[in-house]
């Protein structure tokens, strides 16, 4: 059993304060969504959580079957998709999966990172470029990145951004699954986003 | 206590190797220069550009005969060191331009990534100096009576260089004035292995043998420091 806790967490730039005292405790099968206005850290927090940016206070502590996960392990909990994440222009789609399951100590193997390419309806472009693939495809292409090793927490920002109706199902259909095997988070301003979530922890409160 | 699938698949990648996460990394940079030569041609470029300079401003007849071991020593590192310092930086300041820093962050250990950049720069300055050591050995008339241990300090020096200028680069891949950063903090961690390996090479070129080579020994052990203190400060660079 996976389990997430934040206690108090906080974020200052220099003078300006982002957001304080969020805590809460999400595990198995828990979709939690993070909304707030434009600039109200919604993604810092997940970039804090994913262990990307440090919290000016609080801490993030992860949990599997009762036993702490250690900071430096943390990596290979989560998957975590983003505006900012960007994936290999020069790599085709497959190449790119084939990498980071390499990079995670998984097998690497062709068929496997061509199912997970299937799965977010990129058929047929697998051999293409990156740099090639529209907004959309980028965006379906980085769901796969996360879900490549499976992981017990999701972090997904803006997951439906610049997914055409059937892409925003591919994203619907992954939160069902997730529900089932472990933690999904959404940092969203789409009420349609907010509405997967069993909770919300809104930032501009 | 009940493991789910997605767990059990997760503690499967602890199997996962330093080394074999560094492979993959210098392989996807190979892969990724292929395609773009966006380090290669920087370096070569530079390379083969002060390389044809030197040779026709000074060649192999402007210098006394006595002279030409030491000067043409100091030059060959000079090329070499700076065709290096145009391009090696590409390597972390590229992930950073391309926006991919932060999905390598969250794939691959800090070491890891070091050693797959250490190996993948270690690439390029081996194809530059199998490129430009023999031109300038042929350009210049550069006579080298120990050929043994001249390639021997030209190895241990290229690794020496790959070490210092590696970390480096990953300090600077988020600093807005990146090329001349790289050059200002390179310079004087650089600075004693290159007049060691001008040193090592003018001995060569002459023919003064030592027992146990000792510019060859002062550069691997400036390796095996550099690469070890890289490795525990790779991480604290790496994490914000």
């Amino acid at each position: 059993m996976f389990t997430l806790k934040v206690s108090d967490i906080g974020k200052n730039y220099g003078e300006t304060l982002l957001f304080k005292n969020i805590s809460f405790e999400v595990k198995r099968g828990d979709v939690l969504a993070i909304t707030g206005w434009n600039g109200s850290g919604k993604s810092t927090l997940l970039r804090i959580i994913a262990g990307l940016v440090k919290p000016s206070r609080g801490q993030v502590e992860m949990f599997l079957n009762g036993e702490p996960v250690s900071r430096e392990s943390r990596r290979r909990f989560l998957g975590m998709v983003a505006p900012a994440l960007s994936l290999y222009d020069e790599l085709t789609g497959l190449e790119n999966m084939e990498f980071f399951s390499k990079v995670r100590g998984l097998s690497g193997d062709r068929k496997d990172c061509l199912d997970i390419i299937d799965s977010v309806g990129l058929t047929g472009h697998a051999t293409k470029a990156c740099g090639d693939y529209s907004s959309g495809m980028k965006q379906r292409l980085k769901l796969a990145q996360a879900l490549l090793h499976k992981p017990p927490l999701l972090l997904l920002d803006e997951p439906g951004s610049n997914l055409d109706s059937k892409g925003i199902e591919v994203v619907e259909e992954i939160i069902s699954k997730q529900r089932q095997s472990g933690v999904t988070m959404i940092a969203s301003n789409e009420k349609r986003e907010a509405d997967y979530a069993d909770r919300i922890i809104n930032l501009s409160e | 206590m009940h493991q789910t699938k997605s767990e059990r698949r997760t503690t499967l990648t602890e199997s996962s190797t330093y080394l074999n996460e560094a492979i993959a990394i210098w392989l996807r940079d190979l892969r990724s220069e292929f395609r773009t030569r966006y380090a290669l041609n920087a370096i070569l470029m530079f390379a083969v550009t002060t390389l044809v300079a030197v040779s026709f401003s000074i060649g192999s007849f402007r210098i006394e005969e006595a002279e030409r071991p030491f000067l043409y020593s100091v030059l060959l590192w000079i090329i070499l060191t700076f065709s290096a310092l145009s391009g090696l930086s590409r390597s972390f300041v590229k992930e950073e331009e391309a926006g991919t820093i932060d999905v390598l962050k969250l794939s691959a250990r800090p070491q890891a990534v070091f050693l797959g950049k250490l190996l993948f720069n270690l690439t390029l300055l081996g194809a530059l100096g199998l490129v430009i050591v023999p031109s300038f050995i042929l350009f210049m008339g550069y006579q080298i009576n120990l050929p043994g241990f001249f390639v021997a300090v030209v190895i241990s020096g290229g690794l020496g260089l790959g070490a210092g200028t590696t970390i480096i680069a990953a300090i600077i891949a988020r600093a807005s004035a990146r090329g001349a950063l790289f050059s200002v903090l390179s310079l004087p961690l650089l600075f004693p292995l290159m007049i060691t390996c001008m040193k090592g090479c003018e001995r060569a070129a002459i023919g003064i043998n030592s027992a146990g080579w000792p510019e060859v020994r002062i550069a691997v052990a400036y390796v095996v420091i550099m690469v070890i203190l890289s490795l525990f400060l790779f991480p604290l660079v790496w994490e914000e």
